[in-house]
């Protein structure tokens, strides 16, 4: 077998119905847009969580802001028939992710719990996969971010400080999932229950838009809304499998 | 016409040999502070030696390090914890004094970090001693050493943690996402 | 082998010599940098290396009181959660709450007591110790109180609430001073002087999104800055789409689409300022389509005689159609609410506007009802007086000031040379011998400080909250400090008690810190407590509650209301009055408070400077929003400059062209312009400057939606700094929508609101 069959094969495995089943979770997510407001807890919590820099107006204005969840409007219609719709864009932690097949040092790869990972450490700054990633979602080091003092206390050690160069995004808040992890092995459990682990951006999301929770878990709330008739994937026609699953927007006429 | 480039090369070797010179010293100092400077075994603001306590006196790690089963990080003793038994214990050795010195003024002794793992790994503590490891794993066998270092044994290189991981079967213990943040 | 003569031999030594210094230096950087262990001196008791410890306390980054968790690892704070034990919050927070990390590690913060060496203004100060900063204050204030002359001592503050409140009462009324007032840019006057007309009372009461089924919002930014957003949004997110059998319907009238007017599933423009006609007209139709059937019939019948339908859809520029729908969606969906706020308050004729909101919730009897207007009881803490100065007052302190009536003036964290238009404040200051300061920032008034005594921020302060609105029953929460102080700085209250005790008032201020005299407040809740308070000690109680970070007392009111008969034959509301001829100023200026620098305080944060507007997703700056036909038709486009003149001043800002808001109105965030206020915050341009001093007539507070303006194009253009590319979708169906019958009988029980407000 080809090194290049070994490495199809490799990708190919966890697109099977099924491969999920020997292990012990599929994370996922919903999002229903007819709760979201647009008001962007989600985007503060996740800087304050994960560390993201405060890159300065310079570097926004040449689009190398940070944001691992952001917030896209979309206007439709005109003045006086106009309407405005949020859409929370994250990473999609896509099981058939266009990122992971061109990254060529495997700094991102789908692990067993669903998750499409980023290894800093390994990243050696291609740019690739943000390039192959449809959802815009990737975002680049272009400097190394520095955090005038004492805001540089507030950083979560959970979390690195990634330097210049590398590309991050969206984890699911893995620290958090580890902690989840840890205090269910403290406990005796095998499972995370459902709830008890939540990213910062579904944490704190003040109309509950984000639900976060184990798609393997029939019961689990994130399951039973993936059921709902409103639901539809962002670009679904590439069949990137995404394992963020958004609700539809209602929109009744006015009678 | 015998055209020669000797006598071109051999105007160059004065230049030549201050080259080769600053090459040699390059490699040199840099060997030199590789073998003296080496950073694996720092001089510490107070020569506490493990040896003593944890071999000698076979004090259980945790007496000192009493984070390492609830935390992710073992924890160093607090001032104060040192005070506990040396105000009776070995009060006149200079070592000692010094000790006394820090807790007088209340100020922290800044000890040097030997076993220190980059910031983009994650490492509990807490889970490696549920799962029954020894300490002298991955830290060697520090209840010999008078000052504390880094063996070839455990380098505190990933390497150590895969072949465990390998070894005992961890269950999704080669996933990156287990270790690296 | 050349000839190595004896200066030959010194340069090849001084080159090896080079070299070992370059070889040793290159592994020296590539090396793994030393790090240290610090330990502790002594063990701390709350705290274990690596292990998260989480502390309740309250949020102060704006008026709503929500109950927050910090979580601090080695004694840092490192992450703001809402407490979900805690009825305002639930364990949500918004994005201005979790940067409240960004006031606490601040880099601009004050670092400890300053005097001003130079002249006002001029920026020079020198640092001076505790005891001179306080004696230089104690000492006039002394002074001034035995000499009878106490009410030429100012107290001007934030709005504070519970026992900081309380206390500033008690300071003031030991000097003998009547000078005390709180001062916010957004407090809502108007609406607490239109339920003092209507309801007989100047509070608020709860607005219970959660359980209504239509909601009209007369310009109440319910989800962005109106009041308390993040309960208001749990509510929303629960109306929609957390009811299996029905979801809720909203409908906001405002000039400018905000927030709230974006998640709305109709958004109406009535003309500015009209938006009380409009519910007035909607009344009319209520009442004259034989929908309401109180007793009072005939009184409304005549009060509302002036609008019919036809009427109020001239004067207000809504369709007569639209009208008559919504008040029979309005009537016929049970159970339904009204709100008003925002700019629809914010005109002449403001109260008179929330007046006839309240009328429409009367008239649909959704009075103390789930899913109407719930009455809070008395608040459980220390009633304050209401202290907030309307716009009104602050002109006649600052008349005061320049009569020579005030001596001192001290100042608590609130910003008026920022946030007052037209006053002619800075020069009142100007006439005031001593101003001293309490802000922990360098704002615009206390750089005009002769002394800065910098208190903590609230995450290294004890405090309490009673919160106001309540939410339908009594809750109080006491707010620790997180993380010890990071500078020379001192809790407010603990300023004010030293102070106190230097001045000689310690005989009625005795407490020696703020933590004893919140402490000695509660006792009076522990003793009066009638429920399971009394089985256990008072200091379990305490620690209970610091423990939990709220306590409560579920006691409701009697929803019972009568309406005097003198309301209703009073109803009215006259049409706007406008700063400005509308040929000079063709343009209503709508200045809006940032949602997310609010009024310009979280101007610092660098997170919500880089956290785009939600409407046009503009960060780090001002702009200015045109209705497309009009920036077409004026060949203005997107970041061209122009000026903006109001009868009052002229600022410059970009165009926003943008494509809900009315032609004739032009929009403006407020919350940039700030000078002195830090790296982050000096920036844009402030659109208060322009604003008339036009004011609500029944309670001075300022109109700030009445000023007309002009623009002018500069030819000069910049580039708006913004995220994202095309703001249509272009058929990319990224947002997808569904008519409303399909989500029938699927929503989704989540499991997480776990506190009924109103009893069902």
């Amino acid at each position: 077998m080809s090194i290049l069959d070994r490495i199809a094969d490799g990708w190919r495995k966890y697109r099977k119905p099924g491969y999920y089943d020997e292990f012990d979770y599929h994370w996922g997510m919903t999002v229903d847009l007819d709760r979201c407001t647009g008001c962007e807890a989600c985007v503060t919590a996740c800087q304050s969580e994960n560390n993201l820099p405060i890159v300065g107006e310079k570097a926004f204005a040449e689009g190398r802001e940070v944001k691992w969840i952001r917030i896209e409007r979309y206007w439709e219609g005109e003045f006086p028939d106009v309407k405005l719709r949020f859409i929370p864009m994250l990473c999609q932690h896509c099981d058939s992710a266009p990122c992971e097949t061109v990254c060529p040092v495997s700094a991102t790869y789908h692990n067993q719990d669903g998750l499409n990972t980023q290894v800093y450490n390994r990243c050696i700054g291609t740019r690739s996969c943000a390039v192959y990633c449809p959802y815009e979602v990737r975002y680049f080091n272009f400097y190394d971010h520095h955090w005038d003092s004492p805001l540089d206390q507030q950083l979560n050690p959970d979390v690195t400080v990634r330097e210049k160069g590398v590309m991050e995004k969206c984890t699911f808040c893995i620290q958090r999932i580890r902690q989840a992890k840890d205090v269910a092995k403290d406990d005796g459990r095998r499972r995370v229950r459902d709830g008890e682990v939540q990213p910062a951006c579904v944490q704190t999301c003040p109309t509950q838009a984000l639900v976060f929770g184990d798609r393997k878990d029939p019961e689990s709330q994130v399951s039973k809304l993936m059921n709902n008739p409103r639901t539809y994937r962002v670009l679904d026609e590439l069949n990137t499998d995404s394992s963020v699953v958004y609700l539809k927007k209602v929109e009744d006429d006015h009678a | 016409m015998n055209v020669s480039i000797v006598p071109a090369l051999k105007a160059l070797i004065p230049a030549a040999l201050v080259v080769a010179v600053v090459l040699l010293g390059l490699v040199v100092g840099f060997w030199a502070n590789a073998a003296f400077y080496p950073g694996t075994s720092p001089e510490q603001p107070i020569a506490f030696s493990h040896k003593i306590h944890a071999g000698e006196n076979e004090i259980p790690c945790m007496y000192c390090h009493t984070q390492a089963r609830r935390s992710i990080s073992a924890g160093v003793p607090s001032v104060s914890k040192c005070m506990g038994c040396h105000n009776e214990v070995a009060t006149q050795r200079p070592q000692i004094r010094k000790l006394k010195n820090y807790w007088e003024n209340k100020e922290p002794i800044p000890w040097i970090k030997v076993h220190d793992l980059p910031d983009f790994v994650h490492f509990t503590h807490k889970r490696h001693i549920a799962a029954g490891i020894e300490c002298q794993t991955c830290h060697g066998p520090v209840e010999t050493m008078d000052q504390i270092r880094l063996t070839d044994a455990a380098p505190m290189e990933m390497g150590l943690c895969l072949n465990c991981h390998k070894q005992k079967e961890v269950a999704n213990g080669l996933d990156c996402w287990t270790c690296h943040k | 082998m050349p000839n190595i003569d004896r200066r030959d031999f010194i340069k090849l030594v001084g080159a090896g010599s080079v070299g070992v210094g370059a070889g040793f230096m290159l592994r020296e950087t590539i090396k793994h940098p030393t790090e240290q262990l610090i330990p502790h001196v002594i063990a701390p008791e709350d705290f274990s290396t690596g292990i998260a410890t989480w502390y309740n306390t309250v949020c102060s980054m704006c008026a709503a009181g929500c109950g927050i968790s910090v979580r601090t690892r080695e004694g840092r704070a490192k992450k703001i959660e809402g407490n979900p034990s805690h009825p305002v919050s639930q364990g949500r927070l918004c994005a201005l709450g979790q940067a409240g990390l960004q006031v606490l590690y601040n880099p601009d913060r004050l670092t400890g007591p300053l005097m001003q060496t130079g002249q006002r203004g001029s920026g020079s100060f020198a640092q001076v110790t505790w005891q001179e900063g306080l004696d230089k204050v104690a000492d006039r204030l002394e002074l001034l109180t035995a000499e009878n002359q106490g009410n030429r001592i100012g107290l001007l503050s934030q709005g504070v609430r519970g026992h900081l409140a309380q206390l500033f009462e008690l300071f003031a009324d030991q000097l003998g001073s009547e000078r005390l007032l709180h001062y916010d840019f957004d407090h809502p006057h108007t609406l607490y002087a239109a339920n003092h007309r209507f309801f007989g009372e100047a509070r608020l009461p709860y607005y219970d999104l959660k359980n209504t089924r239509y909601l009209l919002s007369f310009g109440a930014d319910y989800l962005g800055n109106w009041i308390s957003p993040v309960h208001h949004s749990l509510g929303f997110g629960h109306s929609r789409q957390g009811r299996s059998d029905v979801r809720g319907r909203f409908v906001q009238i405002e000039p400018r689409m905000s927030m709230s007017g974006a998640a709305a599933d109709e958004w109406i423009s009535a003309k500015p300022g009209t938006e009380g006609i409009l519910a007035l007209g909607l009344a009319h139709r209520i009442v004259s389509e034989g929908h309401y059937s109180g007793v009072d019939r005939d009184d409304w019948t005549t009060a509302l005689s002036g609008y019919t339908t036809d009427q109020v859809a001239e004067q207000t520029g809504v369709g007569a159609d639209t009208i008559r729908r919504i008040a029979d969606t309005f009537v016929h969906t049970e159970p339904s609410l009204a709100i008003g706020g925002g700019s629809a308050a914010n005109h002449s004729n403001g109260v008179d506007t929330l007046v006839a909101v309240n009328a429409l919730n009367y008239l649909v009897a959704n009075i103390g009802k789930p899913g109407g207007l719930v009455f809070n009881p008395e608040p459980a803490g220390p009633a304050s007086q209401d202290r907030q100065a309307s716009y009104r007052t602050m002109l006649e302190l600052a008349e005061d000031a320049k009569q020579g009536n005030i001596e001192i003036l001290i100042l608590n964290g609130t910003n008026p040379v920022f946030s007052l238009p037209s006053a002619g404040f800075e020069e009142a200051l100007a006439e005031i011998p001593l101003i001293v300061s309490l802000s922990s920032f360098m704002d615009e008034t206390t750089a005009l400080a002769d002394i800065i005594l910098p208190s903590h921020t609230y995450l290294e302060s004890w405090g309490d909250d009673f919160p106001e609105p309540g939410v339908g029953f009594s809750i109080g929460s006491v707010s620790q400090p997180v993380v010890s102080p990071l500078y020379n700085t001192r809790a407010t209250g603990d300023i004010v008690l030293q102070l106190a005790k230097q001045a000689g008032l310690s005989d009625a201020i005795p407490w020696s810190s703020m933590k004893d005299f919140i402490k000695d407040g509660w006792r009076l809740i522990y003793d009066r407590g009638g429920l399971d308070t009394q089985k256990e000690s008072f200091e379990s109680f305490w620690r209970s509650i610091l423990k939990a970070g709220v306590w409560g007392e579920k006691t409701h009111r009697d929803p019972a209301f009568t309406l005097d008969k003198r309301v209703i034959n009073s109803i009215a509301v006259p049409p706007p009055e406008f700063s400005g001829s509308s040929d000079a100023y063709p343009f209503i200026l709508h200045p809006y408070v940032s949602t997310t620098l609010h009024d310009g305080h979280a101007a610092n944060l660098p997170w919500m400077q880089e956290l785009p507007d939600p409407m046009t997703s503009v960060v780090y700056g001002s702009w200015v929003e045109i209705n497309p036909a009009t920036a077409g038709q004026m060949n203005l486009k997107e970041g061209d400059l122009v000026d903006i003149e109001s009868p009052h001043g002229q600022i410059r800002a970009p165009v926003y062209v943008y494509p809900a808001i009315m032609p004739g109105v032009i929009a403006m965030p407020i919350g940039q312009g700030h000078v002195t206020y830090g790296r982050y915050a000096n920036r844009g341009v402030n659109p208060i400057e322009i604003l008339s001093p036009r004011v609500d007539q029944r309670t001075g507070a300022l109109a700030s939606s009445a000023t007309r303006v002009k623009i002018k194009a500069t030819g000069r253009r910049i580039e708006l700094v913004k995220t994202g590319g095309n703001s249509r979708e272009l058929g990319r169906e990224i947002v997808q929508t569904t008519g409303g019958k399909a989500s029938q009988g699927h929503s989704a029980k989540l499991n997480s609101i776990p506190i009924t407000v109103v009893p069902t």
